[in-house]
Formats: C-alpha cells, sequence, structure tokens
C-alpha cells in the first residue's frame, strides 16, 4: 500500500486572475501535468483485432524489460474476489480489461506497470497476444441483420436500446397531409479532440481506500464506478480533479480510473497513465447515426406529423448509450409545432470505438436531418426557408413531442436576428471572387433539453481572513465555470468577484455534483451556489444583528462589509464577523434538484415533463462554393441563443463563437474512417480540425431575461449542431446541391455538382 | 529502453541541464517527464499542432518531434522561461491575458511561444501574416479570434521596446 497521494485535507483553489497568468506563464496545473511523488506508470497494450477470442497472452519478454515492474491482464481481474471489472451507466457490459474476448481495435488488453512512461512503452510492444479472429461489424445499420455477429451474448440482435416516442397518431395524420416529404441523412463517428489527452494516477491508501487524481468531468459517477468496480462503500473513494484542457463529453464516466485503481492495488504503489493521440482516438467517439425523417405538412406548409427512424452506432460497448439515444430521439423533431410525431430509436453495438456524449451531445445527428429537412421542404413549397420555419417554430404556450407545454420560447425572435444579421452585413469581398465561385446563404436551429432529473449541492464559507471560498464539484475546463461561480456567489454576498476563489472537484471535500455536462453548470450547480452564498449572507446578517438591536433582513450588506441602516458606526467587514463569531468560519449551504417527476416519461411513448427548460439555438452561414474544386469556404457565420439570466455576456459570446467553429469542422472536416475494422486516421494529420485558416468572420447574439431570479440556461452547446445543417443549406442556396452525408466535404459537392450537370443536360 | 542511454547537456532557459537518456526520446518528453517542465504539452506528438513548441536557439520548434539527442549543447526556451524572473510577463503574455486570448489554455503556452517567436522575427506582422504564421498551432476552444487579437496587440504593445 502507498501514502496518500497529496497529504492534507483541503483541496486546492484557484481565483481567475491568478490562474489566467499561470496559462500564459505556462505554470497553470492541468490535469495531464498533476505529478505525483513516487508513481510507476503504466500502459495499455491494445487489441489490434476488432473482433476475437483470446487465445493467450505472453508477458515474460516484457516482464524482462529492466524496470518493468508488472503485467495485468483479463484474467487476473477476473481471477480476483475483489473486483467486479463490469461497468457502464446503464448495463454493466464493459470489463475494466478485455476478458476473453476483444470487442474493437485499441480495447485495453493488458496493463504494463515500469518506472517510467517510455519503459512502459517499449515493454507493451513486447506483450505477445493470440487473437483467433471472429467475423466483425463496423456498420449499425448491418449489425441489426439477423447474421450479423453478435458482439455481447447477453444483449442479442446487438441491441444497445430500443425507444420509441408516440405523440397523437403520426401514421393516420401522415395520410391526410397535402405535401409529403422524406429523407435520409448520414452522420458519422468524430472524435471530440480535446487538446488535452486523458490522464490519471491512482492509489491505494494503508487503510484500504483508494484515492484517483484525474481529468475527468463527472468526479461523483466516477467515485460510483470505482466503489462498484473494487466493492467499496463509495465514501472510501476518493476522486480529486484538476482544470481540464478541454472535454467536450470525452471526459464523463470512468475513463483510466479503473485502469490506473487496478494498477495500484496490482503493484501496492501509486500509478499514472497519460494516453497518447492515438489511444484518446480509441477512447471516444461520437455517436455515427442514419436517421429517415417522413414528414407532412398542409396546403399553407404547416407542420402535421412527423415520423423519424433513427439508427446509432453505440460502438463495442453501452456505457450511457442506452439513456441517451433516447434523449437524441426526444430532441429529433425539432423546434417545432408537430400535432403528430412517431420516433422509433435503436442503438446498436458494432466493432468500433465505444461512444459518448459529444458537445451537445445526440443532437448534431438528428438536428442534421430536420434542420436539412427544414431546407428541402420549404424548397418544394416554394417558401423561403426562414419564412417556413418561422411558421412552424415552437411559441409559448406550444405543446412539444413530448407533451411538454413550452415557455420561455425565443425561437422567432432568436431566428430574426440571425437573418438580419444576414441581411444586414455587407457580405466580404474576395479578390478570388471567379465565376467558378458561388455564394449562398443558409440558417439552421436546433433544440436540446437539459439533463433532468438532476441535483447540484454547494457550500460558500467565509473565514476569519474574509476569505471567501465556494466549495463545488463543477469542474473548469475551459467554459468559464469557476469564473461564473465565482461572481453569482460574489453577487449575493455583494463583494467583488475577484475575492471569491472557487474550489477544484475533490469528492473527500467538495458536495456532489452530478456532472459537468449538458451545460448544465451555469444553470444547476449556479443555483446550489447562490442558495448556498445566500444562505451565508443570512447567517453573518444573524450574527450581527441582535447586538445590534435590528433584525437580520435590516442589515445592510455592501462590498463585504454589514451595517446597520440607522448608526453608521456599526460597520463590520465579514472577516470581523467571523472572529467575532468566535467560530473559524462560516459556512452556508445550497442545492438544486429540479422537481420531483421532471424528467420521468413513459416508457413506451415518451410521454411527459422532459426537461425543466430547453436550450435553443439559431445559426446562420454564408459560404463560397468553388464549383471547380468543390471546396466549401464558410465565410461568416451568426449565432443566436437564449441565455435566460445572462452572468457574463463576454464569456457567453466566446462560448457561442468558439461553438459555431468547433461545429464547423463537423459539418465540413472532421470524420473517423474504418478499415477493414481498425480506424485509419487516429491522428491530428489526418484527422482534421479547424485551424486559423478556416476562420470566418462571426458575430453572435445572445437574448437574456433581466429578472434577477429568473433560471440561467447553459449556452456552450446551442450554436455546435446547428452548424452543419446551415452549412448543407447554404451550399444549397449557392449551387444547387443537397448533400445528406456528413461533412459536407469537397468530394461530395464535387461529385453532387457533376450528378447535377448530367441531369440538367438530360432534362 | 532499445537504444542505449547517452549523456547529453542542454541550456533550459539559461539553466544548464544534464539528462542520461536515449537520443531518441523526443525532447518534449526529456522536458515534461525529466525536468518537471511541464508547460509545452503534447496535443499530437506528430508536428501538427504547435502545443509543445519551444525556441531552440531562438528558433520556434515543435519539440514533441526533435529527438533530445539534436539539442545537446543548444539553448533551449520554453514557455517557463518567457517571463522575467520576478514574475513580470512579456508584452505577449499580457496581451493574451488582456485579450481574454484562451478558454480552457492548454494550447495557450504553445501559442505564446509560437507568437513570440514571430514577433522577433517581424514586429510589426500585418494581420494576414499573424493568421499565417499561427496556423500551426491549434485550438479547440476559442475560434481563434482572440489569438489573433492578442498577437497584434502584442505586436502594438512591443513596438519601441528592445528585445
Ligand atoms: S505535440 Fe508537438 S506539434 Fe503537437
Ligand atoms: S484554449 Fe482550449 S485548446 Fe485553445
Amino acid at each position: 500500500m502507498s501514502p496518500a497521494l497529496n497529504p492534507g485535507a483541503a483541496p486546492l483553489s484557484r481565483r481567475a486572475v491568478g490562474d489566467a497568468v499561470d496559462r500564459v506563464r505556462g505554470t497553470f496545473t492541468f490535469a495531464v501535468d498533476r505529478r505525483i511523488e513516487g508513481t510507476l506508470h503504466a500502459v495499455a497494450v491494445r487489441s489490434v483485432a476488432p473482433h476475437g477470442r483470446i487465445t493467450s497472452i505472453d508477458a515474460a519478454d516484457a516482464l524482462a524489460v529492466p524496470g518493468v515492474v508488472a503485467v495485468i491482464d483479463g484474467s487476473h481481474v477476473a481471477a480476483d474476489d475483489g473486483i467486479s471489472p463490469w461497468y457502464g451507466e446503464n448495463r454493466a457490459d464493459q470489463p475494466v480489461l478485455a476478458i476473453g474476448k476483444v470487442r474493437y481495435v485499441g480495447e485495453p488488453v493488458a496493463l504494463v506497470i515500469a518506472d517510467s512512461r517510455a519503459t512502459a512503452e517499449a515493454a507493451a510492444a513486447q506483450v505477445w497476444v493470440d487473437i483467433e479472429e471472429l467475423p466483425h461489424v463496423v456498420d449499425p445499420v448491418l449489425a441489426g441483420a439477423p447474421d450479423a455477429p453478435q458482439l455481447h451474448d447477453e444483449w442479442p440482435n446487438n441491441d444497445s436500446g430500443t425507444w420509441t416516442l408516440v405523440h397523437g397518431d403520426a401514421e393516420r395524420a401522415m395520410a391526410t397531409a397535402a405535401h409529403v416529404h422524406t429523407a435520409t441523412y448520414t452522420s458519422p463517428a468524430q472524435n471530440h479532440v480535446p487538446m488535452e489527452p486523458h490522464s490519471a494516477t491512482g492509489a491505494w491508501l494503508p487503510d484500504g481506500s483508494l484515492e484517483v487524481w484525474t481529468g475527468t468531468q463527472s468526479p461523483y459517477v466516477v467515485r460510483q464506478r470505482l466503489a462498484t468496480m473494487f466493492r467499496l462503500d463509495p465514501d472510501r473513494v476518493r476522486v480529486r480533479g484538476d482544470s481540464l484542457g478541454g472535454a467536450f463529453g470525452s471526459k464523463i464516466d470512468l475513463r483510466l480510473e479503473g485502469l490506473v485503481a487496478l494498477a495500484s492495488r496490482a503493484v501496492g504503489a501509486p500509478v499514472r497513465m497519460e494516453l497518447r493521440r492515438d489511444e484518446v482516438f480509441q477512447s471516444a467517439s461520437k455517436h455515427a447515426a442514419t436517421v429517415t425523417m417522413t414528414t407532412g405538412v398542409d396546403e399553407d406548409g404547416l407542420l402535421v406529423a412527423r415520423i423519424i427512424d433513427i439508427v446509432w452506432n453505440s460502438g463495442a460497448y453501452a456505457l450511457q448509450t442506452p439513456r441517451s439515444s433516447r434523449t437524441g430521439m426526444i430532441r429529433s423533431p425539432g423546434p417545432y409545432r408537430i400535432p403528430h410525431v412517431l420516433a422509433r430509436s435503436v442503438a446498436r453495438y458494432t466493432n468500433t470505438v465505444p461512444t459518448g456524449p459529444f458537445r451537445g451531445a445526440m443532437t448534431g445527428q438528428v438536428c442534421w436531418a430536420h434542420e436539412s429537412a427544414a431546407d428541402e421542404i420549404a424548397a418544394e413549397l416554394g417558401v423561403d426557408p426562414v419564412e417556413w420555419r418561422r411558421r412552424n417554430l415552437l411559441r409559448d404556450g406550444d405543446a412539444f413531442a413530448t407533451g411538454d407545454v413550452m415557455h420561455e420560447m425565443h425561437y422567432v425572435d432568436l431566428l430574426t436576428a440571425v437573418d438580419d444579421a444576414l441581411t444586414a452585413d455587407a457580405p466580404p469581398t474576395s479578390s478570388t471572387r471567379t465565376r467558378t465561385r458561388r455564394r449562398g446563404r443558409g440558417v439552421a436551429a436546433v433544440l436540446k433539453t437539459t439533463r433532468t432529473p438532476t441535483r447540484s449541492e454547494a457550500q460558500v464559507q467565509v473565514d476569519a481572513e474574509g476569505q471567501v471560498a465556494v466549495r463545488t464539484s463543477a469542474v473548469e475546463m475551459g467554459q468559464g465555470a469557476a469564473a461564473s461561480l465565482a461572481e453569482m456567489a460574489a453577487r449575493r454576498l455583494d463583494m467583488p468577484a475577484e475575492d471569491v476563489s472557487v474550489s477544484w472537484p475533490d469528492t473527500g471535500w467538495t458536495p456532489f455534483d452530478q456532472t459537468t455536462s449538458s451545460s448544465r453548470t451555469t444553470f444547476a450547480t449556479g443555483l446550489a451556489v447562490e442558495r448556498a452564498a445566500s444562505d451565508l449572507r443570512a447567517c453573518i446578517a444573524q450574527q450581527v444583528a441582535q447586538p445590534w438591536g435590528i433584525t437580520p433582513d435590516q442589515v445592510v450588506h455592501r462590498d463585504g462589509c454589514v451595517s446597520s441602516p440607522g448608526d453608521p458606526a456599526q460597520r463590520m467587514t465579514y472577516a470581523d464577523v467571523v472572529r467575532s463569531s468566535g467560530a473559524g468560519e462560516l459556512v452556508g449551504t445550497g442545492r438544486y434538484e429540479t422537481p420531483p417527476g421532471a424528467g420521468r416519461l413513459d416508457p413506451e411513448t415518451s410521454q411527459g415533463n422532459v426537461s425543466v427548460h430547453f436550450h435553443q439555438g439559431v445559426v446562420g452561414v454564408e459560404v463560397e462554393v468553388d464549383t471547380e474544386t468543390g471546396r466549401v469556404h464558410v465565410l461568416r457565420a451568426h449565432g443566436a441563443t437564449y441565455a435566460g439570466r445572462l452572468i457574463d455576456a463576454e464569456r457567453a459570446r466566446k462560448q457561442i463563437e468558439g461553438g459555431m467553429l468547433f461545429g464547423l469542422g463537423q459539418a465540413v472536416m472532421e470524420e473517423t474512417l474504418y478499415e477493414a475494422g481498425q480506424m485509419i486516421n487516429p491522428n491530428l494529420s489526418d484527422y482534421q480540425i479547424p485551424s486559423l485558416l478556416d476562420v470566418p468572420l462571426t458575430s453572435s447574439t445572445v437574448l437574456s431575461d433581466a429578472d434577477p431570479d429568473a433560471e440561467p440556461h447553459g449556452i456552450g452547446e446551442s450554436t455546435v449542431p446547428p452548424m452543419a445543417p446551415a452549412v448543407a443549406n447554404a451550399v444549397h442556396d449557392a449551387v444547387g446541391v443537397r448533400i445528406r452525408d456528413l461533412p459536407v466535404t469537397a468530394e461530395k459537392v464535387l461529385r453532387a455538382l457533376r450528378e447535377k450537370q448530367a441531369d440538367d443536360r438530360k432534362n | 529502453m532499445s537504444d542505449t542511454s547517452e549523456r547529453i547537456t542542454l541550456s533550459v532557459n539559461g539553466i544548464s541541464q544534464e539528462v542520461t537518456t536515449a537520443p531518441s526520446r523526443s525532447l518534449l518528453e526529456v522536458l515534461r517527464e525529466d525536468l518537471a517542465l511541464t508547460g509545452a504539452k503534447e496535443g499530437c506528438g506528430v508536428g501538427v499542432c504547435g502545443a509543445c513548441s519551444v525556441l531552440v536557439d531562438g528558433k520556434l520548434m515543435s519539440s514533441c518531434i526533435v529527438p533530445v539527442g539534436m539539442v545537446q549543447g543548444r539553448a533551449v526556451t520554453t514557455v517557463e522561461g518567457l517571463a522575467a524572473e520576478d514574475g513580470t510577463l512579456t508584452p505577449v503574455q499580457t496581451a493574451f491575458m488582456e485579450c481574454g486570448g484562451f478558454q480552457c489554455g492548454i494550447c495557450t503556452p504553445g501559442q505564446v511561444v509560437a507568437a513570440t517567436a514571430l514577433l522577433r522575427e517581424c514586429p510589426d506582422p500585418a494581420a494576414e501574416e499573424v493568421r499565417e504564421w499561427m496556423t500551426g498551432n491549434l485550438c479547440r476552444c476559442t475560434g481563434y479570434y482572440s489569438i489573433v487579437a492578442a498577437v497584434l496587440q502584442a505586436a502594438k504593445a512591443g513596438q519601441g521596446e528592445s528585445d
């Protein structure tokens, strides 16, 4: 057993300004920079076969490499009574190390533990794994065929989650529609590409408890998974986190934490792991999806019915897919008033990288379908696509496909803001504009539910030095959570935000928070922090009210001081109040939980209250298409979202504009490619993400609610999903070709242009 | 390890260092693992993202693809070596702070080093030159606008300052 990873109870805390200095100096500690004295290093030996039975693992050569301490594999894990190796959110189908069978290329088969990472890497290449290959399948549609290779004996038909949504009677209504449109839209597997790779360090302490430092978005989920895996009381697992260098969904749930805990258990010392970029590609993926959408409208172009069929690629394991595929299905009708909706969703296991949430989780795939369809329908009706949306977008009082009666709907205003921006701005001039370049514009809208039900807890404390600290388990990953939470607490306490520090997550010390994802932090964690700060404020007032002979609500709070309204001599700083109270510190606690019943849906029809509020986004773009090469250049993009109560306009703008560039990658370039069951582009030279040369001019609109008690909405995801359909719609506007398969690459556009020319000649 | 260790001396941020290691190991790994200088990051490991940018004898290099044997006897400057000893930030660092040239900040050390190299070579670049030069530094968060703005502001601030 090993010593504590970091003695002392208190976690580190930070202040936004000090952090910024460290960030530009290169001295800021990200998760991947965390070093703990005396750690060993583990490297995974990974499957090179997409599907097969492990017949032998020979580690003798690796063990002979000087510096190698141990090699462990699935057989050790399976033989250890102290371990439940299978995990997953909804079904425990994934082994921490492959046991008996491999299901995708890149699956961890063994762990080499050595005194340095370099040694472990070199030795990992000398672990000889024999695999008897089985037929594999990478296409989720094929994976549903009766004779398809089966990945999991316990889950027949490769079923990783089947759901339906029934709202009204879509089949009957469709028969009465004046006009029916149907098309299929596909989107590929993509990688989150956080610039920081995953890393974690685990150690077993002398008392038999487990401690893990990790770059995770969900410390409490990791704690629960580790507790289950190692049969511990959750209180005996301490998960500590640092700031992340980006995550976008790839650092949710168990990632490396099970592996480092396993390795540390085997060698009795702390063990660290850090992924190389190809391993990041092999660890998590966006769900590829095929969406077939049939839409009926009446003579006025108003929606009457929509029938949607979705097939998701779950990858080799389920993780969150059985739940999240339903969430994606629920969002698939789009932000429209549709009296009759039928949606059917199935997720299928395939021999590809396991999937997970991806910024705007499970929404990009369905938004790609309903927003491409919107333009196609408008075109068939001869109506302007903006006008068609305006007629059909949800407004207050309309029913959504789950039966939720909508409130705080701002789509029409968002759309108008985007349309105005696109038409008002003078198009940027391009000196190279020629006959072969055509411009077009497109818009797209998205609706996203927020995580419901959900729960967050927070504490805000002030000590005898007047230092105010917010304790939450929210994770900072570039979205500005720490700064927003500091500001929210400071406003409630009437003091400068610079004087408020915010904790890093540490399940041994910071209170419960469900997860930092789904744009829920400013909302759910933020409300908990505000309540904790109000509680602290009341506690401070209580301390002085009686001695001053006034009631607590008469106490005036200003600039970190309290005073009595009638008597200027009665004035104390918060630090004075703590000192005179005799306590070392005063603590306020707060909690936010969605109302009882929220998020509970009918298992058959998915009707119910799906979300406490809805994230709303609209994006508009102008593109230039080179008709000789097919290349699509996005010239400018305007994003609009509704923020509820706005916490910080500048951070909101950055999230919206950064989000559009993130979405641009999905729109025109990003796709993980498989050949013979193997990902062939797991690196940043073959898998390209947007660079400075791809950047369009961007602008944004944030609508907000001035009411200080309004709910803040998350805004980090609302402009990501609509980018791809907005671009495809703009390409259609420019050159008249419709791409229904993401990404919209030059080759696809060129091929479609050639086909169109051939067709035009024929007619 | 496959190849034998050698004793390699180099200067890092003005301090002479000696490491005993395989000369084929990347300079980045030696900085991060052996010298505890974690400012330079590994984003891609293949020379395309710029997160690992350092200066070798004043020239901008991706330390992930520089074998440490190649810098024997040479002077390496990492992001940690840019600010003055008393903590005074360089104009580039100040501009990144003031313009909010980052969100998560993991790419920032590389951006700062690359911008520093640019302004040494070309103290008054046009926006187009900044874009061109900084293309080798990927960022997944910001959308790049604030990065370009920061470099241009640093150029302005650096005018009249001697280096
Ligand atoms: S890590 Fe060196 S260029 Fe990406
Ligand atoms: S700020 Fe996150 S990668 Fe650049």
